[in-house]
């Protein structure tokens, strides 16, 4: 299993969560997080935004399914500007459901 | 070591705390997050959450007559989420079935919506105020 924490522009958040229904895949978690990347904020004339607010989506899922599920939010949170942000995968060893007490995703 | 992530309810958290502080444990990082799980948010009306936003309860009630069948087919969808509460701590490798089982033992109420506990490797730590690190500074 591995999980997937994809930061992702605040917006998008409804068209990503629906894309992901639609794929068979309603399960996630979602936090609104700051944060900055490598263009160090943003510059609106005068003014310098050092953190930006984002929507950060983790989410766990089995290995195989780990490509579809990056493709399809990249496609959809993709503007192709500055700030659409990234994803990260890690690996996650056991999963429990806390209901049933069983080691299963 | 290992970091165990668990999605809980968040009337739940004080109990977690307490059985997670008689086993040794008090250290944890606290979250606020909405989230979903195969339901897709949704209750029946057997199994109301308390946590679910009164606006949320109200649209999954709608008995389904043709015209709310209607009204719901023509309504902008959105995606429904329950509030809930995250904890993740580190832990050394030995004791993560000890703490994945209690915090089960106190979680469980047997409705949808008791959540998840996630345990996945981590690489190394490290303490900020003496720069110890490995298995000391989580100790």
């Amino acid at each position: 299993m591995k999980m997937i924490r994809a930061f992702i522009r605040p917006e998008k958040e409804q068209e990503v969560v629906l894309a992901l229904e639609g794929a068979g895949f309603p399960s996630l978690t979602k936090m609104p997080v700051f944060g900055r990347g490598k263009q160090k904020g943003l510059q609106v004339g005068p003014v310098h935004y050092d953190e930006l607010p984002k929507m950060l989506i983790m989410m766990v899922v089995n290995d195989g399914d780990v490509t579809k599920v990056v493709n399809l939010m990249m496609d959809k949170s993709r503007t192709g500007f500055v700030g659409d942000g990234k994803i990260f995968v890690s690996p996650v060893e056991t999963t429990y459901t806390v209901r049933t007490g069983e080691a299963v995703l | 070591m290992k970091e165990i992530t668990a999605i809980i309810r968040r009337d739940k958290l004080p109990e977690t705390k307490k059985v997670l502080e008689d086993l040794g444990f008090p250290s944890l990082t606290i979250q606020s997050v909405d989230g979903r799980g195969k339901q897709k948010g949704m209750v029946c009306d057997n199994d109301l959450d308390p946590d679910m936003p009164e606006k949320f309860c109200t649209s999954v009630k709608l008995t389904p007559t043709p015209s709310t069948y209607a009204l719901e087919h023509t309504l902008p969808k959105v995606a429904l989420f329950v509030p809930k509460r995250m904890l993740t701590m580190v832990v050394p490798d030995d004791l993560v079935t000890k703490i994945v089982k209690s915090i089960m033992s106190v979680n469980q109420t047997g409705k949808t919506g008791d959540g998840k506990i996630f345990v996945s490797p981590v690489e190394g730590a490290l303490r900020v105020r003496t720069a110890e690190t490995g298995g000391e500074a989580i100790a």
